[in-house]
């Protein structure tokens, strides 16, 4: 048995699809092609397994993902993670922010950043160069209408350079891709089998 | 055809072949191939599994409308008149697919496994459902992208 949940937990976390997924005894050539790159390392999961019923899509999409999350230099990882979390905490996906929380806590031992973050939100006290990278992904998930030239001077003046800049874009955007996959087509739930924090 | 120059990215935020930010952006050469090729796979696929060309300008066009981002809305408004098929979304499959379009771009959280279904129901195949899917994230991943180089383009 499993529930949906609506809050944000460093917990275990399970997806439950809405749309059933490729049989993968029954998959096509594109679509066990398309699944061979997969954003996890984990064994290929109901979310990818969705995802492939568009094998195109999807054979494009992983390698995107692991170039904009994973990509050598310019911005830290630890700092591609705080923009996603931000903006899954925006889109209200619980799983992409727990999971993102997690990796962020592992990549810089710093628990505390992604406890106030969980406790205030976007409005969280941080250090000057946290505050300017979580204050740039939350407007551009909100309304990326609404970003003009004024919004790279924060981030500049914390140090960032263009590159680190555009890895911040890319990371967040994406997460205004994932999200409303994550979230759209099934739903986070938490495995009822031990205690879970909720 | 992925690694064009300019690609679709470029054109958009209006980048010259030679400027600063279309050479930063081949700093992330993977992230410029598969940018480009998910749009190729998007909205120019080899099978379209039942979400037909027109129905997918005519989606990001919405998409780009909802977030105000006129630039995409030029480019899908001038690509779906390439299409010479203006209103491809009508009746009940069109109304069921905008709606989608709608919460899936605006309230990504108050999606339901009711939308699923009734994608399904107004006949849909699961391979268009994920091909809807795509499109509408891919849109809303393509504007802040844009967004992010026009603000570099700008403060330059």
């Amino acid at each position: 048995m499993t529930r949906p949940i609506r809050n944000f937990t460093q917990g275990e976390l399970d997806w439950q699809p809405w749309l059933a997924p490729v049989d993968l005894d029954a998959a096509t050539d594109e679509q066990r092609a398309a699944l061979k790159i997969t954003p996890s390392n984990r064994t290929i999961g109901a979310y990818s397994l969705v995802l492939a019923h568009d094998p195109e899509a999807l054979e494009q999409r992983s390698p995107l993902y692991n170039a904009i999350m994973f990509g050598p230099k310019g911005l830290p990882r630890a700092e591609r993670e705080l923009g996603v979390v931000v903006a899954s905490r925006i889109n209200g996906c619980a799983y992409c922010a727990s999971v993102h929380a997690k990796r962020f806590a592992e990549l810089t031992k710093a628990p505390e950043v992604m406890r106030r973050i969980q406790q205030d939100g976007v409005q969280a006290t941080l250090e000057p160069r946290q505050k300017a990278i979580v204050d740039y992904a939350a407007k551009l998930t909100r309304d990326p209408a609404a970003i003009t030239p004024a919004d790279a001077a924060p981030l500049r003046a914390q140090g960032l350079s263009d590159l680190e800049i555009l890895d911040l874009t890319h990371a967040v955007a994406m997460f205004a891709w994932a999200n409303r996959l994550m979230q759209t087509l099934g739903e986070a739930t938490t495995p009822a089998r031990e205690g879970n924090p909720l | 055809m992925s690694d064009g120059n300019p690609d679709v990215m470029d054109t958009l935020a209006g980048l010259a072949d030679e400027s600063a930010l279309a050479a930063l952006r081949r700093q992330r050469p993977d992230v410029v191939r598969h940018l480009q090729g998910s749009d190729d796979a998007i909205f120019a696929p080899a099978h379209h599994g039942g979400l037909t060309r027109p129905e997918r300008e005519a989606c990001a066009l919405r998409v780009a409308s909802l977030l105000r981002d006129s630039v995409l809305e030029e480019h899908y408004h001038r690509r779906l008149v390439a299409l010479g098929e203006m209103h491809p979304l009508n009746g009940t499959r069109g109304e069921c697919i905008l709606a989608h379009v709608d919460r899936v771009t605006m309230d990504p959280a108050d999606a339901a496994k009711a939308d699923i279904d009734a994608l399904l129901t107004v006949g849909l195949s699961p391979h268009a459902v994920v091909s809807l899917s795509q499109l509408i994230a891919y849109v809303n991943f393509q504007s802040r992208v844009l967004a992010g180089l026009r603000m570099l383009k700008g403060a330059a």
